[in-house]
């Protein structure tokens, strides 16, 4: 199947018209705040804030009845000959452990987490299968089937097989390390942007377009490291980072139609691409131009393992590929300190996966995915602007 | 009343007068009063005068290894306050210690410029160390040194390479002892007789003209210039004036007399609530200066406009990091972008600037009382009184206040102290004018969920919006007068005597008759004798003065 996120998008030309964002000064004596979207129409925003969807109610005893996945000391330690022998001290126990761990993942020179498809079964991987889990999202193929989620108020068939995937890893528990990405999108790496045009009214409105972009500039923050409002971004020169479609405004609740979306992802410093296949975005749109809640989509599994768990084809800051030691570094230690293998993750996704069927290879070939957001208002900028005009420019 | 206060209450009438008369005078026909002058002046340099007179005499990458004591302002300015401050022992240890830097910077080995290159090291250079200290004093203490100077410096270099056995390790130490002197640091006026008549030296015609019009030492044109009598003859001053004016370093000079006005050095002192205002941070600190004096060199000399528009002005220049304050798009990711308001937008002129409005606030809230009492000083040259000692602030200052929800309800009931109205009365109506913008300049229209009011009435111009108020600045007579006179004290370093009356009334005329234009105001007072005469009164500043005897080696 063709999974290529072009043949979606809207053409870019538009781009330059409608989303270069500019906003009237109020007249001084409208007693409405000058943040108020009212009478504006279109509106720009940076994500401020972006993680997964994770369960609402998670009990580790009763979600995971099996307990949580394990990393490959953690499973050597439990053979024979990996436990820790009595004369053994901890310290010699762990450099023992450690070494047969990564002597099993280096795998004879094809290391499983760059080859995970060359890994034996990892019998210790664990999903959550439970079907009490709640969680917030969105329904991305308008059916609730026995493998979907329900939201906390009775909303069903929200997809999530990422959470079912992730579930059980010890990392993505709300103590766990694994949602914390956002931190590399505040320290200036990566980020998110997304304008609204054609606006006619902000509590309902039945087409709206939506243009969604990578930041290609870091975010501006406050000196307790919160995003500004209403600061001013370029959006990513690659069409590939661009995506434009349409929306509707219900209640002052956006949602948008199926399109492709591709963002920048970094991790320890190796440039990765997070894509997202039939995504669509649920938001509320407060009064004073903030943007809350959800981007769903289908990641593609084999994109997903790249950037979330193998980086195997991870690159340096010029494109290039990154040096092989440095891949297997990064998802090697990755693995130990969140508590999976990489032949069990990826496993499991061809397992879990239930978007966008192959019927060659007859395999679902992506996995949804819920990532809740949160954004400010901010003005989005047309890559390489010469216009400084602003009232030319001005509010459409 | 005090002579100046009743000076200026003078030139207001007879501003009133012509107005009133339709008497205006054509420009042509104008002719200068009687030069009356004032004082010979030991003056201290500045922080940017000190910056720009060691980069335009040794280069940019000069080190300058040094913390500059605040200055001293006096009579809105701090340009006249280097007439009346002195160097205290932090300062002197510090010009010291810059002194040692910048000498050792002069003289590192590996610095292709070192001075004396080819001497030898075991040697003493009579001729060359004689050159190097004579060209570099020059250029330092902006007059040829005296034998005697030339000597003592000469003296030290000796006595140096005496002690230490290299030959440019003394050499260093004479300059480290130029750029120490007295001459150096301070702006030492001295006199000639010319026809009986005692006059101010070439030399030091010249460091008041390059100080004036270039903000740094004269360079070697001027001094040239000076050692061949030429300031010395109204063509041979014009050629140098219209020389400098013309020069790149003009706008150094707008700078540094527009960040002296605007009190701008009080931004070292500056504080936020960063929980109250997230935007305002360090880069908006340094912005915010600088957007003003962009918006004002770009008018005043690039777009040779009308100075009173810089109040009302639709165009100014961001960075990416003021686009949150004033909320507006910023096209350029790096730099700075040109930016127009909308023709109805609240920000309009300079007094809507964050750099004015922060300035002119708490660290927690806006100020109509510190921003009208600026308004008045800053930029209509008016008076405004502290408060009295016992005042009780408690009532104005409780911005939670939900019975009094806006600083115009609070500053009613604060008025009803008797000692607080009279001047509440003045500085109200253009505080309260700008109280729409929140203590770094952000947009508003509500405090505590309540409109904010800004109508009032600046002297007689009414006004209901900030816009309005914007305009209503602009057409204040005083802005204009305000600004000629101010810029002829900084010109001067000092308060304008009794005797000079006519000519600021002359120099107020001129402006009007050249379109209230920035540049013509400066080639009229760079061009006039009053610029550089002095009074007879100045047998304090003789030879026999202490200042002057200390700064003879």
């Amino acid at each position: 199947m063709n999974l290529s996120m072009s043949t979606k998008n809207q053409p870019l030309l538009l781009l330059a018209i409608t989303n270069v964002l500019a906003v009237a000064m109020p007249h001084a004596l409208n007693a409405a705040e000058p943040t108020s979207l009212a009478g504006k129409a279109s509106a720009g925003f940076v994500v401020s804030d972006f993680k997964y969807a994770l369960s609402e109610n998670f009990d580790e005893m009763l979600s995971c009845p099996q307990g949580v996945s394990k990393n490959e000391f953690e499973i050597y330690a439990m053979t024979p000959e990996g436990a820790r022998k009595p004369t053994e001290s901890e310290d010699d126990f762990e450099k023992r452990a450690m070494q047969a761990a990564y002597a099993k993942m280096a795998n004879g020179g094809r290391n499983l987490c760059l080859h995970p498809e060359l890994g034996e079964k990892d019998p210790y991987f664990r999903v959550l299968d439970n079907t009490r889990e709640l969680t917030q999202g969105i329904n991305l193929d308008g059916r609730a089937s026995a493998d979907d989620f329900s939201t906390p108020d009775g909303e069903q068939g929200i997809d999530n097989q990422f959470l079912r995937l992730v579930g059980c890893s010890q990392s993505f528990q709300p103590s766990g390390t694994s949602n914390g990405f956002a931190i590399e999108m505040l320290a200036g790496s990566w980020g998110i942007l997304l304008s609204l045009s054609g606006v006619d009214d902000w509590q309902n409105d039945d087409l709206v377009e939506v243009s969604i972009f990578a930041n290609a500039d870091p975010i501006q923050l406050s000196p307790a490291r919160k995003p500004l409002h209403y600061a001013s971004y370029n959006y990513d020169s690659d069409s590939r980072f661009q995506t434009v479609t349409k929306g509707k405004i219900k209640d002052g609740v956006l949602t948008t139609e199926p399109a492709d979306m591709r963002f920048h992802h970094v991790t320890n410093a190796l440039m990765l691409e997070r894509i997202f296949v039939d995504a669509q975005i649920k938001a509320s749109i407060s009064d004073d131009g903030a943007l809350s809640g959800y981007l769903a989509g289908y990641m593609p599994i084999e994109a997903l393992y790249d950037y979330q768990f193998g980086y195997r084809h991870a690159t340096l800051a010029d494109g290039s590929l990154a040096p092989e030691a440095r891949r297997v570094q990064t998802s090697n230690g990755a693995s130990f300190v969140l508590g999976y293998t990489c032949q069990g993750v990826y496993q499991a996704m061809h397992h879990l996966a239930d978007g966008h069927y192959d019927p060659i290879e007859k395999q679902f070939t992506s996995i949804s995915t819920q990532m809740k957001f949160e954004a400010v208002p901010a003005f989005v900028i047309e890559t390489d602007s010469r216009n400084t005009d602003i009232t030319s420019t001005g509010a459409q | 009343m005090t002579a100046n206060k009743f000076m200026r209450l003078f030139i207001v009438s007879i501003t009133i007068c012509i107005s009133l008369l339709g008497c205006e005078r054509d420009a042509s026909s104008l002719r200068e009063p009687a030069a009356a002058g004032g004082p010979l002046l030991v003056r201290a340099l500045t922080e940017s005068q000190y910056r720009a007179s060691v980069h335009s005499i040794f280069g940019e990458d000069a080190p300058i290894a040094m913390r500059f004591e605040p200055g001293l302002r006096s009579e809105g300015l701090l340009a006249v306050g280097t007439s009346e401050v002195g160097l205290s022992p932090f300062s002197l240890e510090q010009y010291n210690q810059a002194a040692i830097a910048l000498s050792d910077f002069v003289f590192n080995p590996d610095n292709p410029n070192q001075p004396c290159l080819d001497s030898a090291a075991d040697q003493f250079d009579q001729t060359c160390a004689q050159h190097y200290l004579s060209t570099t004093g020059l250029r330092l203490f902006r007059r040829p040194l005296s034998e005697a100077q030339l000597n003592l410096y000469l003296e030290i270099a000796k006595q140096n390479f005496s002690l230490l056995g290299d030959f440019h390790t003394g050499l260093k130490y004479g300059l480290v002892g130029l750029l120490t002197a007295p001459n150096f640091l301070l702006r030492i006026e001295q006199t000639e007789i010319v026809d009986g008549v005692e006059v101010l030296d070439a030399y030091s015609r010249a460091e008041r003209l390059a100080f004036f019009l270039t903000n740094t030492s004269p360079d070697e044109t001027l001094l040239t210039a000076a050692a061949n009598g030429q300031l010395s003859h109204v063509e041979g001053r014009r050629q140098q004036v219209e020389r400098l004016l013309a020069s790149d370093t003009l706008t150094l000079a707008v700078e540094d007399f527009f960040t002296d006005m605007l009190r701008f050095d009080r931004f070292r002192d500056i504080s936020k609530d960063s929980g109250i205002y997230p935007a305002f941070n360090a880069d908006v600190l340094q912005d915010a200066q600088q957007q003003t004096l962009l918006d004002i060199v770009q008018h005043l000399l690039v777009d040779e406009g009308d100075y009173r528009q810089l109040f009302n002005l639709k165009q100014t220049h961001l960075t990416r990091a003021l686009g949150p304050i004033y909320r507006v798009p910023v096209p350029n990711r790096k730099g700075w972008s040109e930016v127009s308001f909308p023709s109805d937008s609240a920000y309009a002129g300079i007094q809507s600037h964050a750099s004015f409005l922060a300035l002119h606030s708490h660290p927690g809230s806006s100020s109509p009382t510190l921003r009208g009492k600026a308004i008045r000083e800053v930029f209509l040259c008016q008076e405004v009184p502290d408060p009295p000692a016992d005042v009780d602030f408690t009532l104005a200052e409780e911005t939670n206040n939900h019975a009094m929800p806006t600083a115009k309800d609070r500053l009613i009931a604060h008025n009803n102290e008797p000692s607080c109205a009279g001047c509440h009365k003045i500085m109200d109506p253009p505080g309260l004018a700008l109280e729409q913008f929140d203590g770094v300049g952000k947009f508003r229209v509500l405090e505590n969920n309540t409109p904010i009011d800004v109508a009032g009435n600046l002297d007689g111009q009414a006004f209901e919006t900030v816009p309005q108020f914007a305009q209503a600045l602009s057409n204040h007579r005083e802005i204009p007068r305000c600004l000629a006179e101010r810029l002829y004290r900084y010109s001067v370093g000092r308060d304008v005597t009794w005797h000079e009356r006519a000519f600021l009334d002359y120099l107020n005329q001129v402006f009007v008759d050249v379109d209230y234009r920035l540049k013509p105001l400066m080639r009229t007072i760079a061009l006039s004798d009053s610029f550089y005469a002095i009074d007879g009164n100045h047998s304090q500043l003789s030879d026999t003065h202490p200042k002057i005897a200390e700064a003879k080696p």
